[in-house]
């Protein structure tokens, strides 16, 4: 038997030359550790051997033998770490899963640059070759690297600062507890088996044997009822056994018959007219669904090509015809192109996760959910119990982008293999399953013709998008062209490819990356064709006020007005400037409710809400704060529990706007009531401060529902108002089917972007980025920073990097580790200005909407628009990877 | 994830596996691509870094990546060596990762890596990467397996002609260990059972100069997809030695003698590493998606050499 220590206390270590560091040190119940990728790229379970960083994810444990052993909870333990105050004061890190990862090499190399060059501070590069084995997916880096080197640089050897982000402490010293790492006594380990093959009949499931095997509690079915399998990867069983082993152990021994039916494989092969039919039309609504927003008219079907769906089309015909005349005369303006976009993962460090637990007849689940009121009204519908028997809880939620609005097979199956085994059970997916099961941003081909008029305005526009949505339905891409750029005429029309791949699921701004690279590049080449400034010409074709001010902001960046044109350039390292422009719809959500109330003194803000990185504790908190001359930190903020007032999902960034608006109303609502009830007693009087008054407070509770908006100025519309009547009938049905309305005035974000390529090794650097966003007024300003900088390493991630691979016949995502799925690192974060321009929704009570979508729409084609500028030749198919790089460079096809 | 069907399954009992540091083998046993006994020699290895007089080094095998990424001494006379150690991987895995362990580690094929998929390197009859996504396979087609052998440190010790010893044979060339790209079954040519004890470098030649330098889509922490490892010697303006090994572009990492044989004695300037440069690809056969590892390749030689020639 062998030893370690462990921050400091002794820790047996188990003989199994296969137990691995990460998960004895999770399982002593230090869960500050996180397992992430388990091969080692991203460095979340990073932890100090004798004071060396390393991942013990590939540790074995018995490498510790002997050793001493520092885990993020062991750091700062006495006082927190320079490294720690430095994460909370820089807002450096936001969903929090990566942080003690980042927190624990960052400390390390802390230490001993200060050992060995005392006050100096590192530089951007030193501290991203130093940090280069971890990845954050929010886009933290940023604020990592201000918060690392002023470290190092001795400014946060004194008194813990004050953060920004209100749970900062708890994410900085590993205290968090995310759904992967709840823990209840009994606890079962939960496994899906699922099919090896991408398109079969299953039949003579036999669950017996893993039934009969010692340690497993419950094994349930959990095929669809026509018992095909439409994906490599479709759920088939699953299984609950005192540990992941015993429960891998169980799933090999159920039997089942496999009849292969044929598969299709992606986009192109799903088109051909003998491909074999994934849906049969008797199943279609067994599909899956890619967009955040129930379906509208019903559409029609040709094998597995769904549509045309062209709701948003305007004089369709006559924008056909115009553009069949401009071809047939050559006009030289008529820009015609087809694009392809690629599938992108949204990759959330912590898995997709649900622990399960029956306390008697009340069920209580944590979730990793992006909305966790609508989870537990979907709970209780499917498995018939009142709301009030079915708590969903979620205090942390390492994030989600998406994928994770809705009930997944995490969530089912724990909740059924709980009930059968009467246990509680935990079911987090692995990293295979998180990089190809959950849900994706689908790939798409877009097919775009934009003509100009003689007079230089936008005449015509036609732009069709067939998406690869796997075993899903509607994709919305082409119809958003509609809300931007008004034309006499506009041909949108969207289709759905459908092949036995996973199906995808929203991901930030459905639809609006993969339609603002086609059209931002177009309008990009009009702008050349014609000869004038592209900027300019986005002023005159869009006349959006929100984003009129920000073309005025982008015309006067140094860097756009000092660009070289491409034909100066002839080196092997090239520069050039893009930009590009982008729109997300504002909404928000009916019914949202938050209470306020007075608890021992204290205001206590209470919202059935979560946090999945994005702020929202922060957000309400600084909103009373404000309202009560308070700080943030004085403010408790109950969020991350089904059973408080009704709070929106964070989707379609419309948390901000649905929380701040019912918060003023309780605001003033509480204050009545304090003055009330101050007026009634003697001290400390009406005219107290607030502190005062709250403090001598008796318990009081006020609560509000979200107000309607005030009458924008005119000329500031919804959106979808862009889309005439159809557009009005789409607002009605997301009221009344999503409860969510889209208000007047439209999110917007114009973004500069300077590359730099190596000609050589067909490497695209983005040297410098700035994003103007108009989102109004920031109820959080530095993580609406964080937000701003995230959602521009995101986008940078699909226009560089990202993209998921399959086995075009066998249906094997290949792509299912983090070292094949490359989402950025440190050093591929450039240097970011942002610009928040705050008018613009005065209408919306507190004048605050969301961010998190808006601001990676127009990434990617900025820096498609970008590469243009610096080597004269556009890449038309993201992302921009060192193998497109060079065939284009070389005018041949890339693989 | 778990699968219905493991086809990896070995039908006989599979040979027993070193671990060293365990960064590569690690993986493979919890996603089930690697079964078997385990031999741990983490703690009974050679980790040492000895020379001898003529100024000639021998590195144990269980010397880590990262002592020889920061070795000073290794640093002053094997600069080649040095830089590909610090160009792999992560920092924390350099840490705990051996130079053995790089030598002997596994494909990183990400059919390979997949429990569920039958390939070659795990006794099936064919390769579906060579059929099917072989973005980052080979561009010299040399065997029936298309992955690109995935160790860094044994693309730069072709380049200093390093010999290999094992606990049963010494004298072994980085071809003797890794043989000719024709092996479909493994990733090295040893024995079953066969351990790596030590690496000996021969002493540097006078004057010389090395460097290294991989292509990757992002800044960091990215498997090659094209890497090179160059020596050179310098004198009155003119190539009189340049030593190139490539890795990422064939099942073993490749000398490029095409180009060496082109430059030696050639003026040490732009025009003409550029001119050699092209000889880079010569004797390559890529494979439908590789070819573009043939112009990367080609950057490459242009971009060390170039280095080493300011």
């Amino acid at each position: 038997m062998t030893s370690t220590t462990i921050n400091g206390r002794p820790l047996v270590l188990p003989d199994d030359p296969d137990a691995l560091l990460v998960d004895v040190i999770r399982d002593g119940g230090l869960t500050g550790t996180k397992l992430v990728c388990g091969s080692g790229i991203c460095g979340a379970c990073t932890v100090l051997l004798d004071g060396t960083p390393v991942v013990s994810c590939l540790l074995p444990a018995q490498a510790a033998a002997g050793k001493s052993l520092t885990t993020i909870e062991g750091i700062g333990a006495a006082g927190l770490h320079p490294v720690q105050k430095a994460f909370m004061a820089h807002d450096a890190l936001q969903c929090g899963f990566c942080t003690p990862g980042f927190v624990v090499e960052a400390a390390a190399f802390h230490d001993g640059w200060r050992a060995t060059r005392g006050a100096a501070t590192p530089s951007r590069e030193e501290i991203a070759a130093a940090l280069s084995g971890h990845l954050c997916r929010c886009g933290a880096y940023e604020g990592i690297f201000r918060a690392v080197a002023e470290a190092c640089s001795g400014r946060f050897d004194g008194n813990e600062p004050i953060a920004p982000r209100l749970e900062a402490r708890d994410k900085v010293t590993g205290l968090a507890r995310y759904t992967v790492d709840i823990h209840h006594d009994g606890q079962l380990e939960g496994v899906i088996l699922r099919s090896h093959v991408a398109h079969a009949k299953i039949s003579g499931l036999d669950l017996a044997p893993a039934r009969a095997m010692a340690g497993v509690a419950a094994v349930v079915p959990l095929l669809d009822d026509d018992n095909i399998v439409r994906f490599v990867g479709a759920p088939i069983a699953a299984v609950a056994a005192t540990d992941r082993r015993t429960a891998l152990q169980a799933i090999a021994a159920i039997s089942f018959k496999t009849e292969p039916l044929p598969a299709v494989i992606g986009l192109d092969a799903a088109r051909r007219d003998d491909a074999p039919i994934v849906f049969e039309k008797k199943d279609r609504k067994r599909a899956g669904n890619v967009s955040e927003g129930a379906g509208g008219a019903p559409v029609s079907w040709k094998g597995n090509v769904r549509g045309p769906s062209a709701p948003f089309s305007q004089k369709a015909k006559q924008a056909r015809s115009w553009l069949d005349e401009a071809r047939a005369q050559r006009n030289p303006l008529l820009v015609e192109e087809t694009f392809r976009v690629s599938t992108q993962q949204h990759a959330s460090l912590e898995p997709h996760a649900a622990v399960a637990r029956f306390d008697g007849d009340q069920l209580i689940v944590h979730i990793s959910t992006q909305a966790i009121h609508e989870s537990m009204e979907k709970i209780a519908k499917r498995f018939g119990l009142p709301h009030d028997k079915v708590r969903v809880i979620a205090d942390h939620v390492g994030g989600g982008f998406g994928s994770k609005g809705s009930v997944g097979l995490e969530t089912i199956a724990a909740i059924e293999l709980a009930r059968t085994a009467k246990a509680p059970v935990r079911v987090a997916f692995d990293r295979e399953e998180e990089l190809s099961v959950t849900g994706y941003r689908p790939a798409a081909e877009l097919k775009l013709s934009l003509l100009p008029s003689a007079e230089g305005r936008l005449k015509a526009l036609s732009l069709t998008a067939h998406a690869d949505t796997g075993a899903a339905v509607n994709s919305l891409i082409a119809g958003l062209a509609r809300l931007i750029y008004p034309a006499e005429a506009k041909e949108l029309v969207d289709f759905d490819v459908l092949s036995n791949l996973p199906p995808g699921a929203p991901f930030r701004g459905p639809g609006g990356p993969p339609m603002s690279f086609a059209l931002e590049q177009a309008v990009d080449e009009a702008a050349l064709r014609m000869k004038v400034d592209p900027i300019a010409l986005r002023k005159l074709w869009d006349p959006d006020p929100n984003r009129q001010r920000l073309y005025d902001w982008a015309a006067g960046l140094d860097v756009w007005k000092s660009r070289k044109p491409a034909a100066a350039q002839t080196g092997r390292y090239r520069r050039g400037v893009g930009v590009a422009t982008g729109y997300w719809l504002y909404l928000w959500q009916t019914g949202s409710s938050v209470e306020l109330a007075v608890k021992g003194g204290r205001i206590v803000a209470s919202c059935a809400v979560q946090d999945i990185g994005t702020g929202t504790r922060s957000v309400i908190a600084n909103t009373v704060a404000k309202a009560f001359d308070l700080e943030p930190q004085d403010v408790e903020v109950r969020i991350g529990r089904s059973n408080l007032p009704r709070g929106p999902g964070s989707g379609g960034s419309r948390v901000t706007a649905s929380v701040v608006p019912p918060t003023l109303l309780a605001i003033d609502k509480l204050k009545a009531e304090i003055k009330r009830t101050a007026f009634r007693t003697p001290a400390p009087g009406s005219n107290a401060p607030w502190r005062e008054m709250i403090a001598a407070s008796p318990d009081i509770a006020v609560s509000a529902k979200r107000q309607e908006d005030g009458k924008p100025p005119s000329g500031v519309r919804p959106a979808l108002h862009e889309a005439g009547i159809m557009g009005r009938v789409f607002g009605w049905v997301l009221r009344l089917m999503n409860h969510m309305v889209v208000g007047a005035g439209v999110p917007s974000s114009v973004q500069v972007m300077e590359v730099e390529v190596d000609t050589w090794l067909g490497h695209v650097r983005v040297l410098n980025a700035y994003t103007g966003l108009s989102i109004g007024k920031l109820a959080a300003p530095m993580l609406a920073r964080s937000q701003a900088a995230g959602a521009v390493i995101q986008g940078i991630g699909y226009a560089l990097y990202e993209t998921r691979e399959a086995d075009p016949s066998s249906g094997h995502i290949l792509s299912g580790s983090m070292e094949d799925y490359r989402i950025p690192g440190m050093a591929d974060m450039p240097k970011l200005e942002v610009h928040f321009d705050e008018a613009g929704f005065e209408h919306v009570p507190g004048g605050s909407v969301g961010i998190g979508e808006v601001a990676t729409v127009p990434t990617s084609p900025a820096i498609a628009n970008a590469i243009r500028d610096a080597i004269g030749v556009r890449l038309t198919e993201i992302p921009f990877r060192p193998d497109r790089l060079v065939a284009a460079l070389k005018g041949r096809d890339a693989a | 994830m778990s699968v219905a069907v493991v086809t990896a399954k070995p039908t006989a009992t599979p040979a027993p596996e070193f671990r060293a540091g365990g960064t590569d083998v690690s993986e493979r046993r919890r996603s089930g691509v690697s079964q078997g006994m385990l031999i741990d020699i983490s703690a009974t290895g050679d980790k040492t870094i000895s020379w001898d007089a003529d100024g000639a080094a021998r590195i144990g095998a269980l010397a880590t990546i990262a002592t020889i990424a920061t070795d000073a001494r290794i640093a002053a006379a094997y600069p080649g060596l040095a830089a590909s150690a610090q160009g792999l991987a992560t920092p924390q895995v350099r840490q705990v990762a051996t130079l053995g362990g790089n030598l002997a580690q596994r494909s990183r094929c990400w059919y390979f890596r997949r429990a569920d998929i039958d390939c070659l390197k795990k006794g099936g009859s064919t390769c579906p990467a060579r059929s099917g996504n072989h973005l980052y396979g080979v561009a010299f087609d040399l065997g029936p397996c298309v992955a690109p052998h995935p160790s860094t440190m044994a693309a730069a010790l072709l380049a200093y002609d390093a010999i290999v010893a094992t606990d049963r044979r010494s004298g072994l060339s980085i071809a003797d260990l890794l043989g000719d790209g024709s092996i479909s079954h493994a990733d090295h040519a040893l024995a079953a059972g066969e351990m790596i004890k030590s690496i000996a470098l021969p002493a540097p030649l006078q004057g010389e100069r090395a460097s290294y330098k991989r292509a990757i889509s992002r800044t960091h922490a990215e498997w090659p997809l094209v890497e090179l490892c160059a020596r050179v010697v310098i004198a009155g303006g003119k190539f009189h030695f340049v030593r190139l090994a490539a890795g990422g572009v064939a099942p073993v990492p490749l000398r490029l003698t095409a180009v060496e044989v082109q430059l030696s004695g050639k003026m040490a300037n732009a025009a003409s590493i550029a001119e050699a440069a092209k000889a880079a690809s010569s004797g390559a056969k890529p494979l439908p998606m590789t070819a573009y590892k043939l112009d990367l390749l080609q950057g490459l030689v242009r971009d060390v050499l170039e280095q080493l020639a300011n």
